[in-house]
């Protein structure tokens, strides 16, 4: 049987094919939409300070619930898109080359976990600085020379 | 993954499995560039994809290119992770997949490359 189906196959090869090929062909990386939710993060950290703490008009509270959902759903797509790059982009190779690789995405994980919870200025400031980081190292694995900026 | 025998061949002739040939290198060392095998187009008829389990799907971002793959996790909201073999990490990446991008279960070898 197995001499029939070679036999099959070497002469009338299976016309239609299917892909093991190693990688999603897309490979688009930027650790810039990281850096947009991030800076959202802040800036929403910086407004819900800027409130008056003592005004609990429906008004104020209702903006002050829109604050906190932007700033904890901005904070949460920073931690996916970091996690994206982290373990789709980064291959072994480059850790070789930047052996704090692990520990510099965690730490930026985890600091995008406490500007979801917490209202906390240092650390959301903190989470830019690890994502600039991020992207020095990103764009060096490309061999190009990408300025760091914000939009805020 | 077994050989392709009689029964296989049998529904193949009837059109009942479709024979594909593999390119590329992720299901590395369960199947090789040039192997080919059987698929039941049918098999998720009547019951879901399930873990292990070695399947043809559409790339999500590229509607026209058919991958192979095996189901490495079932999530809860009907989305599947699937996986190459291959354990070098450049050489496999994942897919998240919802049901109906699902083709085919692969049931047999065909034949290998010599």
């Amino acid at each position: 049987m197995k001499f029939l189906t070679s036999a099959i196959k070497e002469y009338f090869p299976a016309l239609n094919t299917v892909s093991a090929h190693c990688d999603g062909p897309c490979g688009i990386y930027d650790p810039a939409s990281a850096r947009i939710a991030a800076e959202a993060a802040l800036s929403m950290t910086k407004k819900i300070l800027a409130l008056d703490p003592n005004d609990s008009s429906h008004a104020t509270v209702n903006t002050l619930s829109r604050y906190i959902g932007i700033k904890e759903e901005q904070a949460h797509l920073a931690k996916t898109d970091l996690l994206v790059l982290w373990t789709d982009y980064f291959k072994p190779p480059h850790l070789e080359e930047y052996p704090d690789l692990h520990d510099t995405f965690w730490q930026a994980a985890k600091l995008c976990s406490a500007v979801k919870v917490e209202v906390n200025l240092e650390k959301a400031e903190e989470l830019l600085k690890a994502i600039e980081k991020i992207h020095t190292i990103f764009w060096a694995t490309k061999g190009r020379e990408v300025p760091y900026y914000t939009a805020g | 993954m077994r050989q392709s025998r009689g029964k296989e061949i049998f529904l193949w002739l009837i059109r009942l499995r479709q024979r594909y040939r593999v390119t590329g290198a992720s299901m590395r060392p369960l199947l090789t560039a040039g192997d080919e095998v059987l698929v039941d187009p049918q098999a998720y008829r009547s019951q879901p994809p399930r873990l292990g389990d070695i399947i043809i799907a559409r790339h999500p971002d590229q509607t026209d290119l058919q991958i192979i793959k095996r189901i490495n996790a079932v999530r809860e909201d009907g989305y599947y992770l699937l996986r190459g073999d291959n354990s070098d990490p450049t050489q496999s990446s994942a897919f998240l997949v919802p049901d109906w991008l699902i083709l085919g279960r692969v049931t047999s070898r065909f034949a290998s490359v010599k």
